[in-house]
C-alpha cells in the first residue's frame, strides 16, 4: 500500500468515526487507543478450508471476529491450541482488558448509571432506548467479548420485559446491578441479587405475594419461575407443592411502586405482617414456624431469612448445576448439549460453589467444545453485531439499526415471557428475509447512523477471496466465491449467505 | 435457479377444494371461566365474589353458560350455528408452567415437531406450496415445527427483498446447495417471496362491511383473510394473541385482550362470509386459571379452560364437553377446574375435516376419542 492511499484511508476512518460519534469527536487521549482498530492496516484472514481452532474460539466466545482479530489471537501462542488457551484465559479475566472504546461508545447513555431513585425521573422510552443502545454498542465495541456474551446469556436466563409495571424504570438497575455485576461472579450471589431485584419483584409479581391469614393465597408466579427457569429446571424434581411452599417462604417481600407512593420508589422491603409464619417444607427440607410471641425484629429476621433458606436449598442443587450446564453447553457447544460436556460443566459448577468463571473454563476445556465447529445458528442480534464487527463498521445503534432487530423479533429486552429468547435455531428460521434485507442495506451503506468502508476493507483483506475468508472464518468454497462475484454485491451476499448465519 | 412460477401453478397445496385452518393461541393461560362463564353454577360466583361475570351482563348462550359481554360481537356466529364452544378442555400437563404446557400442547404430546407441522406433512395428497403455512408474527410457533414449508411474517407489506435479480439468484443457489434446515428455510423464503410479490400488487378490501381493528391480532387475521381469498394454497395459519396471564387484577389484564379477540374474530367471520364453510378458526390456550380468585383480584395458573371452533362446518350454537361442576371434591390440585375433554379430541375432528392423514401420526401415544363436532 502506498503512502498516499494509507493517509487517505486514515483520514476517511477518522471522519467516519467523528460522524457516528454523535456531535463530538473522539477525545484525543483515545486516538492512540483507537488506532489498532482503525481500518488502514492489512490483516491476515484464516487460511484453512475448514474452520480452524482459532476461528472457532473467536466465533464462540465473541459476537464475531473483527478485522485483525484472527491474527492477533493466533499470535497469542506458539500453536493454535496454546493461542486459544491464552485467548480463553484473557477473556475469562475481563477486568484486566482495557475497554475504553466501549465505555466511550456508551458515554452518552447516562441513564445506565442512574440510581434506582433517579431512574424514575426519566421517560421510560429513553430508558429502553439507552438499554438497547448500550447492549448493542457494548456487543459491537467491547474488548471484553466473552463477558458481553455472558451478559446476554444471563439477560435471557433472568429475563425481564420492561413493559410490565415499574419494570419500565427498574430494568436498567437490574441490568447493571444483577446481570452485569454478577455475570462473571458466583451464581448464588447472582440468584440472590435477582430475587431481591426491584424489577424482578415487579415482573414476576413477587411484590404482591402475601399471606396475612390462612384464607389468603400466595402469588406463585415468582416461586414457580425461580424453580423452573432460574434454578432446578422444569424436570428438576420439584412438585406443585414445592412451588406453593416456596411462594409461602417468600411472602412479605415487596417493592415500593409508583402507584402507592412517591417516595423511595423502587425500594425493596420486607414486611413481616405480610409473611406466612406457619411451618413449610421445601424439597423435603423443613422450615419451622415462626413463634408469634417473638419481637417484631426477631419475626422480621426469621421471616426475611426464609428467602436465604430457600436459595440455599436450590442455588447449588445438583439439578440446578445440570440445568445451567445444559443451557451453557447449548449456547457454546451445540443445540443438543453433549451429555459428557454437561456432566463436566455441572461438576465444575458444583465444585466451585457456582463460580461462573471456573464453570466456563471447564466448558471450554471439553473435547466437545473444541470439536463442535460452525454448527450453531446465529440469533438475529448475533447476526447483526457480527456483521458490524466483521466489517469494522461504525454505528450509533439507533432506530434505523435496531429496527432490523424488531423485525426479526430479537430486540434487546423485549421478550415478553420469563423464559427469555430461545437459543435454538428453529424459532429463528423465519428471520432469513430480514437478514438478507439487512445485508443488502448495510452493504450499500443505506442504514442511517451506520457506516462501513467496503473498499478499504477489501484492500486490507487483500482482495475479495481474503475478505470472504475473513467473513466466513475459513476459505470460501468455489461456489461461494463465484456466487459472490456474480451477485454484483459480494459483501452483502457473503453476509446473507448460509455460512454467515452460522458460527 | 427456477424462474418464478405463476399463481395458478402453485395452487397445488389443496387446490380447488381449499380448506384453511387458522389456529389462534391465547398465550399466558386464558381464563375460560371469564370467557365463557358457567353462569348457573353457584360455585363460580362463590369462588369469585369480586371478579365473576354477572348473569345480567353476560351474553346468554344456553340456560347454563354465557359469553363474556366483551365477546358480544360473536353472538351472530353463535346464532348462525357456526360457533361452537368446548368447555373444561385442556391438556394432561399438570406442571401449570406456561412454557411446559404450551410446549406440550403445541407439540401435541411428546413427539418430534408440532401437531400442525405433522398434520401438514402427513395430509392426504400433501404437496405443500411455499404459502401452505404461515405464522403471523416474527417467529414460528412450536406447533408449526416440522411443517414442510412455513413462513413467519408480520404483514404482506413487509415481505420483500430490495435487491437486484442477479443477487437473489446467487442467494438462491447458495441456499439450494445447503443441506439441512437452513437450506430448506432459505428456499422456502425465496419461494414465498415470489408469491407475496404477486399478491402485493393488488389492493385488499374486506367484504360484507367487515371492519378490522388496528391491533396486531385483527391485522393478522386480515392478512390471513386476504391469503385465504387469494387462493394461494394456504392450509394453515397461526396467529397469537398474548397477554392472558392475569395473576393481578384480572379485568385490567384480560379485558383489552378479550376486546381484541372479539373484534378480530367477528371481523374475520364477516369478511369471509361463505368461505367460512371451508375455513376453520380454532381458539386455544395452554391452561385455564384457578377457580378461586387470589388476594390481588387475579387468578393463578390452573388446569382446564375453554376452546372455540368457528366455521369449517362445525355444528355450532352448542357448548360441548362435560361440565364437572365446581364443588371441592371435583376440583383438581390447588383448586382447579379438571380437564374433562383433552384438546386433541377437539383438534382431531377438525383435522379430519381438513383431510388429515393418519391421526395417530399427528397425535402419537394418545388414545383419541374425537369430539362429535360435526354431528
Amino acid at each position: 500500500m502506498n503512502v498516499s492511499r494509507r493517509k487517505f484511508l486514515q483520514a476517511g476512518s477518522a471522519a467516519a468515526l467523528a460522524a457516528t460519534a454523535g456531535c463530538n469527536r473522539a477525545p484525543s487521549d483515545l486516538l492512540p487507543f483507537l488506532k489498532p482498530a482503525s481500518p488502514d492496516s492489512p490483516f491476515q484472514p484464516p487460511q484453512s478450508a475448514a474452520i480452524d481452532l482459532v476461528s472457532h474460539c473467536i466465533n464462540r466466545l465473541s459476537f464475531g471476529a473483527r478485522p485483525g482479530d484472527y491474527s492477533r489471537v493466533r499470535k497469542l501462542g506458539a500453536t493454535e491450541a496454546e493461542a486459544v488457551a491464552a485467548y480463553i484465559e484473557e477473556q475469562l479475566d475481563p477486568d484486566r482488558i482495557p475497554d475504553k472504546l466501549a465505555r466511550w461508545a456508551v458515554r452518552r447513555c447516562e441513564t445506565l448509571d442512574g440510581s434506582v431513585g433517579e431512574l424514575f425521573e426519566y421517560k421510560e422510552r429513553l430508558l429502553l432506548e439507552e438499554l438497547t443502545r448500550g447492549a448493542l454498542l457494548r456487543a459491537v465495541f467491547s474488548e471484553r467479548q466473552l463477558f458481553e456474551v455472558m451478559v446476554q446469556f444471563w439477560t435471557d436466563h433472568f429475563n425481564i420485559a420492561p413493559s410490565k409495571g415499574d419494570c419500565r424504570w427498574l430494568k436498567t438497575a437490574d441490568d447493571r446491578d444483577v446481570i452485569r455485576r454478577h455475570a462473571f461472579g458466583h451464581f448464588p450471589a447472582m440468584l440472590r441479587a435477582s430475587a431481591l431485584s426491584p424489577a424482578m419483584l415487579w415482573y414476576l409479581d413477587g411484590r404482591a405475594n402475601r399471606r396475612r391469614n390462612a384464607d389468603e393465597k400466595p402469588n406463585e408466579n415468582y416461586a414457580r419461575e425461580l424453580l423452573e427457569l432460574h434454578t432446578l429446571g422444569v424436570h428438576g424434581g420439584y412438585s406443585q407443592q414445592d412451588v406453593m411452599e416456596v411462594a409461602r417462604c417468600l411472602t412479605g417481600w415487596t417493592v415500593r411502586g409508583t402507584k402507592e407512593s412517591k417516595f423511595r420508589l423502587g425500594k425493596v422491603e420486607f414486611n413481616p405482617h405480610l409473611h406466612d409464619k406457619e411451618a413449610k417444607t421445601v424439597l423435603d427440607q423443613h422450615i419451622p414456624a415462626i413463634p408469634p410471641n417473638l419481637s417484631r425484629e426477631e419475626q422480621e429476621r426469621l421471616g426475611s431469612g426464609e428467602l436465604d433458606l430457600v436459595l440455599d436449598i436450590i442455588a447449588l442443587h445438583p439439578a440446578t448445576a445440570k440445568y445451567l450446564a445444559t443451557k451453557l453447553c447449548r449456547r457454546f457447544i451445540a443445540e443438543e448439549a453433549p451429555a459428557a460436556a454437561v456432566a463436566a460443566v455441572a461438576e465444575a459448577f458444583l465444585k466451585s460453589s457456582g463460580n461462573l468463571r471456573d464453570t466456563l473454563r471447564a466448558l471450554f476445556a471439553t473435547p466437545e467444545f473444541l470439536a463442535a465447529r460452525g454448527g450453531k445458528f446465529k440469533r438475529p442480534f448475533h447476526f447483526i453485531t457480527s456483521a458490524l464487527r466483521a466489517t469494522g463498521a461504525e454505528t450509533d445503534a439507533r432506530r434505523p439499526l435496531t429496527e432490523f432487530l424488531d423485525r426479526m423479533g430479537h430486540a434487546p429486552f423485549q421478550y415478553p415471557t420469563p423464559d427469555g429468547y430461545p437459543e435454538e435455531a428453529a424459532p429463528w428460521m423465519g428471520t432469513l428475509l430480514w437478514r438478507w434485507n439487512f445485508a443488502v442495506a448495510f452493504g450499500e451503506n443505506k442504514i442511517k447512523g451506520t457506516k462501513l468502508d467496503t473498499k478499504a476493507l477489501k484492500l486490507r483483506a487483500d482482495g475479495e477471496a481474503g475478505l470472504l475468508a475473513h467473513l466466513l472464518g475459513r476459505k470460501p468454497s468455489e461456489e461461494e466465491l463465484r456466487a459472490s462475484t456474480e451477485s454484483g454485491a459480494p459483501l452483502s451476499l457473503a453476509l446473507a449467505s448460509p455460512a454467515f448465519q452460522r458460527f | 435457479m427456477a424462474q418464478p412460477k405463476t399463481t395458478q401453478t402453485f395452487l397445488t397445496g389443496n387446490g380447488d377444494a381449499q380448506r384453511a385452518l387458522i389456529v389462534v393461541f391465547l398465550r399466558g393461560g386464558a381464563d375460560g371461566l371469564s370467557l365463557v362463564p358457567p353462569l348457573a353454577d353457584d360455585g363460580y360466583h362463590r369462588a369469585r365474589p369480586r371478579i365473576a361475570i354477572k348473569p345480567a351482563d353476560a351474553v346468554k348462550l344456553d340456560g347454563f353458560y354465557g359469553l363474556n359481554p366483551l365477546l358480544r360481537d360473536l353472538e351472530p356466529a353463535w346464532k348462525d350455528g357456526a360457533l361452537a364452544v368446548i368447555h373444561a378442555v385442556g391438556s394432561e400437563d399438570t406442571t401449570r408452567s406456561h412454557f411446559e404446557a404450551q410446549d406440550l400442547m403445541e407439540h401435541g404430546g411428546l413427539a418430534a415437531g408440532g401437531w400442525l407441522g405433522r398434520f401438514l406433512r402427513h395430509r392426504k395428497g400433501a404437496a405443500a406450496g411455499p404459502l401452505s403455512a404461515i405464522a403471523l408474527g416474527r417467529s414460528l410457533p412450536e406447533c408449526l415445527r416440522g411443517a414442510p414449508a412455513a413462513t413467519a411474517m408480520t404483514s404482506l407489506k413487509d415481505f420483500s427483498l430490495d435487491a437486484p435479480a442477479k443477487f437473489i439468484e446467487q442467494l438462491g443457489d447458495l441456499y439450494t446447495a445447503n443441506p439441512g434446515a437452513l437450506g430448506i428455510a432459505g428456499r422456502d423464503t425465496l419461494a414465498a417471496l415470489r408469491r407475496i410479490d404477486e399478491l402485493r400488487a393488488t389492493d385488499y378490501k374486506p367484504a360484507h362491511g367487515a371492519e378490522y381493528a388496528g391491533d396486531y391480532f385483527s391485522q393478522g387475521l386480515r392478512q390471513v383473510a386476504q391469503l385465504v381469498k387469494a387462493r394461494v394454497g394456504l392450509e394453515a395459519a397461526s396467529v397469537d394473541l398474548n397477554g392472558w396471564d392475569s395473576h393481578l387484577s384480572q379485568g385490567t389484564v384480560m379485558d383489552p385482550e378479550i376486546v381484541k379477540l372479539n373484534k378480530g374474530l367477528s371481523a374475520f367471520y364477516r369478511d369471509l362470509g361463505p368461505l367460512m364453510a371451508t375455513t376453520t378458526v380454532v381458539v386455544m390456550t395452554e391452561f385455564g386459571r384457578r377457580v378461586e380468585e387470589n388476594s390481588a383480584f387475579g387468578t393463578d395458573h390452573g388446569r382446564a379452560s375453554a376452546m372455540l371452533v368457528l366455521g369449517g362446518g362445525a355444528k355450532g350454537g352448542r357448548v360441548l364437553g362435560r361440565w364437572p361442576g365446581l364443588t371441592r371434591d371435583v376440583l383438581e390440585g390447588p383448586g382447579d377446574l379438571p380437564v374433562t375433554t383433552n384438546y386433541r379430541d377437539v383438534l382431531a375432528p377438525v383435522l379430519r375435516r381438513h383431510k388429515a392423514g393418519d391421526l395417530a401420526t399427528v397425535f402419537p401415544d394418545f388414545k383419541l376419542a374425537p369430539l362429535d363436532l360435526y354431528g
